[in-house]
């Protein structure tokens, strides 16, 4: 974990997910992190940009990455799956293939774009908190043991497959959630379904798909006891959270449980002020019950 | 009744079959058939391909454009076959690196193969060469390419000119995905899965096949009015072997108990660069590139035996030369050092990284740092199923292409790169000559009667339902062991004859072999098993055929016979089967424009 | 018998000497008369560097011969040996056993997923063929003369279908596909990557019909892009950028109906106009304004969650106008760019 990050909340974090926001601002307050701002980015093209234009894509991750590198900034912090392996892809072929950065920054500098020469390294939350020092960090400051949470980890696909670009951990038995779970004082619950797709990209063009692959981690997770699924993807949350009614109706079953964002946990084990999560804008409510045990202040009190 | 009906849509003869121990059979025909399962009619073809690598496939399209009804029966899925482990390349003279000449590609061959291959066929394989490569190119194939978008060439062992036309160092996969694709595109049936146990001949004409259908079980008679055999190697006689677990020489097997003599059994081909730990190949192309063969002392030891060539010699003479290095104690764990470390990381990635995946899959080594460790292993067959050069056998309606054919191409010993050209030129020639022959003749009137059909179902019950005796896994790591070391790259009398002693142990322990599994469905312990009888009668050919030829020629090396005798052994060696037995005859070879000269290199 | 000379080489003395380890395997097992599952555990003596086939080779000799699964080469071009090693697809031929002897890890190997089980580790294959001869998996040149010798084609447009071109037909990549699990009927990786080793193959004509083709139901835009058949995929061939590549044939070719492809555009249209994906447009520009309707209710769910974001306030990034003139400057240079073709030696002779 380092001191100083370029910030790329990305284009849900920033709009729909709003909540992931502030989530992460506040964590990195209490864990000292300085989250430079980059004011002039663009989203990250979602993977749909490199499918429909790949070569438009190349284009504006590096300029997002020149961005960061001329604000002086050696490592980009994401918050999102699928900014994740974006820029990671896309930083991969910059980097391995001088003629193509050349070809891209003659480009970038003709529309007086920032120019990317290749020393950016792009890093989830997830990954700085999990392990080394970031994970000593987040344990000095989980002053709350989150006891009695069941919590389902969710990883989704983007932050493990394909290894040779992300290549944090094993995709096939990750264990940087369960870490931090553990690091909350809460319990993890395992469950086939957490390595496995939301169905996110394809929820509007194929939505029938989409909810036959989402069901599968919610019934799981609800199965297996758990109290919510925490997940570090904004994308996989809005299945999750937003899409639960819709998977719900498609399996025939009442799932009812509520996800929350990584930094929504993180931040209760750090004893964050409530309103920085924003629960008000999940669609999947939660119950007083968990929001007990995520022993919010405005559970304190209550009947459980 | 029928607890289980074995049928297809096109079958007459119907083989139900009443579950019980003794696995009594019933055979229907005819009308009969027809009333009980009105669906049914004959499975009858004009031309049955068996095998479906590179030639069986060559074969069928070939025969599927002229306009007869073909069909492909193959024990693997097409694309399984081991003609995919190919790696190095496919020659032919189309001149794209340096001048070269058919003529050359030609001589090449004659003298690679000792004198021993048959002159007139080798000239129609050199000038038809280059033809098949551009129709390969047309159908589709991905081959490497020059800077002019030609297609490109490497030099390989014991050739004059670079005429190596490759995929990097995946020809073979290249080559049997393009005609698995034209098999897709000209929609010729496949009985996939379906092992053959029997070529039938009726009244001396062949008439079809009997197959197992591995998938669910049960005998089929499949007519045909021509059968060709495309059914590969033998190299599973061997334990050090570059060959997959399917080259048990099935096709020659049968072809034999088909009344088919095998022909120059003894020659059979050591590659030089095969792994220890499984025998996987080293392709040639690796040397092609520039790489060395060093001893456990670092040297280059090839400049004792082939001082021009070095490291691309001729296989048998680089086998030769490294087995002696190991047996004499200058190898490292009984292996010598394939060196690609001065050949830099850019060329190993673009033009050999299907060998550096190998070796750092199993041998656990990095070919850019460290030297390969590699030994000689059974590789090819050069003889094989006697037939002319339209791969016709002396069983009318009976052919043969590709390694288990023997026309002879190769004689003595095989060039790199000429496999791989054999499958299609010698696909083509049999898919044609066998269409043109059902075009002229029609029916041959050749049938597959009841009572054969009710005899081989009798032979493969008992094997099936047998549990008395050893397991077939067990004779077969017997007959592979003993094969390495007394009929390996270096042969005596006594060896051989010890070696000939076992093979007959092992032909009699056979006839009883104990097997875990009874059932129908995808039994392979019953395929491991017919595969093993057909591996023993290929290793008592080749056994015999060496301990009589008292010579070295190509790649039979006789320590007792060190020399080349042209005036006694130019002849091609045939094996008969006389009831089960080998029985040894000759033939002379022929030849065009080259007499037989001292070879080296 | 006179003694013969070097009469020692005939035995490579030590051919089979090799360190042995023990290996333990839990297998589910499928009867096919019984029509159910069970798991058995075996622990075989194998060499140390044995891989999971060699072990079941092992399993099949000596202690239960029923064992059914598909094997030939043995290194990894064949495609036989597929199967699922602790959940997940690989070649039993490539997978090494000591690491997991090393760790004291009893694995369990089990059949690959999405295709239907004939007998223990043996699937039929049979949906799997169909899926790739659907795709049209031949070169077509069509209408063009055939040429005498080769067609010419520069080395750097051959290698566009490089990894394509490795496919061995495995099967691991189906094996683990999310979408083909939720819809069986989907194309899959396998065929889809089948199908741009055509589309990118510059001696190919038929260009326009394939996509035509692979734009409709169960094809490119069903990929959900879960990633695990570039993960699973032995000989790295990457079918989703395979898949990817079609997309953007796709749009070079002005494919762009389906609503896959819609919603790609979408993200194109935003990022280059205000930076920032433009979320209410999302939904309908993807599903088609009827659809939009119907869906309703579950937007105003959203929208009571504040999940629906102003649409007459797009999110803009500063400095958007680079954005803009970027946009300008790349679709210039697109204008310009011809599909690469192979070239007819008769036309290089001439020329």
């Amino acid at each position: 974990m380092q001191e100083r990050y370029a910030y790329y909340p990305g284009c849900l974090a920033s709009l729909s997910q709003k909540e992931l926001d502030s989530s992460t601002r506040a964590i990195a307050q209490k864990l000292d992190i300085e989250l430079v701002e980059m004011p002039s980015v663009t989203c990250c093209g979602a993977g749909d940009i490199h499918e429909a234009k790949p070569d438009y894509y190349l284009h504006i991750s590096a300029r997002i990455l020149g961005q960061a590198e001329q604000m002086g900034c050696e490592t980009i912090l994401s918050i999102c799956n699928v900014c994740t392996l974006n820029l990671r892809q896309a930083n991969k072929a910059l980097q391995e293939d001088a003629a193509l950065l050349n070809r891209i920054n003659d480009n970038l500098k003709e529309v007086g774009a920032a120019t990317y020469q290749g020393g950016v390294d792009i890093r989830h939350l997830l990954w700085e908190v999990s392990e080394g020092n970031g994970y000593e960090a987040f344990k000095s400051i989980a002053v709350k043991s989150l006891e009695g949470l069941k919590v389902a980890p969710f990883y989704g696909c983007q932050i493990l497959r394909p290894s040779k670009i992300l290549g944090f951990e094993n995709p096939d038995n990750p264990q940087s959630l369960e870490r931090l779970i553990e690091a909350c004082g809460a319990e993890p619950i395992d469950y086939p379904a957490k390595v496995k797709c939301c169905g996110f990209p394809i929820v509007l063009a194929r939505e029938d798909v989409a909810l036959g692959e989402l069901v599968q981690p919610l019934e799981q997770a609800v199965e297996a006891g758990a109290d919510v699924i925490v997940t570090p993807c904004p994308l996989c949350h809005l299945s999750l959270d937003a899409w639960q009614r819709k998977a719900a109706d498609f399996a025939g079953k009442e799932f009812g449980i509520p996800i929350l964002h990584l930094a929504q946990l993180l931040g209760a084990a750090a004893g964050i002020e409530e309103s920085e999560f924003k629960f008000k804008r999940h669609v999947t409510r939660l119950s007083p019950e968990v929001k007990a045990k995520l022993q919010v202040p405005s559970a304190i009190g209550t009947e459980a | 009744m029928h607890d289980h009906v074995s049928r297809s849509r096109d079958a007459c003869y119907v083989l139900a079959v009443v579950r019980t121990p003794a696995y009594p059979a019933v055979y229907v025909r005819g009308t009969a058939a027809r009333r009980l399962f009105p669906e049914v009619s004959v499975i009858r073809h004009d031309v049955i391909v068996l095998g479906a690598g590179l030639a069986g496939m060559r074969a069928a399209i070939e025969a599927k454009r002229r306009g007869v009804d073909v069909a492909v029966i193959s024990k693997l899925h097409p694309t399984r076959s081991h003609s995919g482990a190919a790696e190095g390349g496919i020659n032919a003279a189309l001149g794209n690196a340096t001048e070269d000449s058919s003529d050359s590609h030609a001589f090449d061959t004659i003298k690679g193969s000792d004198y021993l291959g048959d002159q007139d066929a080798i000239e129609v394989f050199a000038r038809e060469a280059p033809n098949d490569i551009y129709e390969l190119e047309h159908m589709g194939a991905v081959f490497t390419r020059a800077a002019d978008g030609k297609l490109a060439q490497r030099p390989f062992g014991a050739a004059g000119a670079p005429r190596t036309v490759y995929s990097a160092d995946i020809t073979g996969h290249v080559l049997i995905h393009v005609l698995y694709e034209q098999l897709i595109k000209h929609d010729v049936k496949v009985y996939e899965e379906f092992f053959a146990t029997q070529v039938v001949v009726d009244e001396g004409r062949c008439a079809g096949v009997i197959a197992w259908d591995t998938k669910s079980g049960g005998l089929h008679a499949i007519e045909a009015n021509h059968v060709i055999l495309a059914t590969g190697g033998v190299g599973r006689m061997y334990y050090g072997t570059t060959n997959a677990f399917a080259c048990t020489g099935d096709g020659m097997s049968l072809a034999w108990r088909a009344g088919v003599p095998l022909k120059d059994m003894e020659f059979l081909q050591f590659h030089p660069t095969t792994l220890k730990s499984n025998g996987v190949l080293i392709t040639e192309g690796c040397r092609g590139e520039g790489g060395y063969l060093r001893n456990k002392d670092g040297d280059r030891f090839m400049v004792g035996d082939a001082p021009n060539a070095m490291e691309l010699a001729s296989r048998d003479v680089v086998s030769r030369a490294e087995w002696k290095e190991i047996a004499d104690g200058r190898g490292v764990d009984g292996c010598v050092m394939l060196d690609l470390t001065h050949l830099g990381w850019k060329k190993i990635k673009s033009r050999l990284p299907g060998s550096r995946e190998l070796a750092i899959d199993y041998a656990g080594v990095d070919p850019i740092e460290t030297p390969i460790p590699v030994r000689p292993g059974a590789h090819y067959m050069m003889g094989g199923v006697d037939c002319d050069l339209w791969g016709e056998t002396m069983v009318p309606g009976l052919w043969a292409a590709g390694e288990v054919a023997c026309v002879s191409i190769h004689g003595a010993n095989r060039l790199g790169g000429n496999s791989l050209m054999e499958t299609i030129v010698f696909g083509r020639r049999a898919g044609q000559a066998a269409a043109e022959r059902v075009l002229e003749q029609g029916d041959t009137g050749a049938r597959i009667e009841p009572g054969v059909l009710a005899d081989e179902d009798r032979r493969i019950a008992g094997i099936l339902n047998n549990d008395q005796g050893e397991r077939p896994g067990a004779l077969r790591e017997e007959l592979a062991k003993t094969m390495y070391d007394k009929a390996g790259v270096f042969r005596t009398e006594e060896a051989l004859a010890e070696c000939q002693a076992t093979v007959h142990d092992l032909r009699e322990r056979a006839q009883t072999l104990r097997l875990d599994d009874h059932g129908s469905v995808f039994n392979t312990d019953l395929t491991n098993a017919l595969e093993l009888l057909s591996l023993l009668e290929c290793a008592d050919c080749l056994v015999t055929s060496a301990l009589a030829r008292k010579e070295s020629r190509g790649a039979h090396s006789r320590l007792d016979h060190t020399e080349r005798d042209d005036e006694t052994w130019l002849k091609h060696t045939l094996n008969w089967c006389d009831d089960g037995e080998v029985r040894l005859d000759y033939r002379p070879v022929t030849i065009t424009k080259h007499q037989p000269l001292a070879r080296s290199y | 018998m006179t003694e013969i000379k070097n009469a020692h080489l005939t035995t490579l003395k030590g051919a089979y000497d090799t360190e042995l380890m023990e290996a333990t395997l839990r297998i589910r097992r499928w009867d096919p008369d019984t029509q159910r599952a069970r798991f058995d555990t075996f622990t075989v003596t194998v060499p140390v560097t044995a891989s999971v086939l060699d072990a079941l080779d092992a399993i099949k000799d000596t202690h239960d011969g029923t064992l059914a699964y598909r094997k030939s080469c043995r290194m990894a071009v064949c495609g036989s040996c597929g199967m699922r090693i602790d959940g997940g697809a690989a070649l039993a031929c490539k997978t090494p056993m000591k690491k997991f002897v090393d760790a004291g890890h009893t694995i369990t190997v089990s059949p690959m997923g999405n295709l239907p089980v004939i007998k223990d580790l043996v699937v039929d294959m049979a949906p799997f063929w169909e899926k790739i001869r659907a795709v049209k998996p031949y070169l077509d040149t069509k209408d063009e003369e055939v040429p005498d010798t080769e067609w010419r084609v520069a080395p750097e447009h051959g290698d566009m279908i490089h990894k394509e071109s490795l496919c061995i037909l495995c099967g691991c990549c189906v094996s683990e596909c999310n979408s083909m699990e939720s819809d069986p009927d989907f194309l899959g990786p396998a065929a889809l990557a089948k199908a741009y080793r055509f589309v990118g193959d510059t001696r190919d004509t038929d260009t326009r019909e394939r996509l035509r083709d692979l734009n409709g139901a169960h094809g490119i835009w069903d990929c959900t892009r879960c990633y695990f058949c570039n993960q699973r995929c032995p000989k790295g061939v990457d079918p989703r950028d395979a898949i990817a590549k079609l997309g953007a044939e796709s749009f070079k070719e002005g494919f762009v109906r389906d609503e896959g492809a819609r919603h790609a555009k979408v993200f194109v249209d935003s990022t280059f106009k205000g930076g920032y994906l433009r979320e209410t447009e999302l939904v309908p520009k993807t599903i088609g304004p009827v659809n939009a309707v119907k869906d309703i209710p579950f937007a105003l769910q959203l929208a009571r969650a504040g999940k629906v974001p102003n649409p007459l306030s797009p999110h803009k990034a500063k400095d958007n106008d680079e954005v803009k003139r970027l946009w300008k400057l790349l679709e210039k240079e697109a204008k310009g760019a011809e599909r690469p073709r192979a070239q007819h030696p008769d036309a290089v002779r001439e020329g």
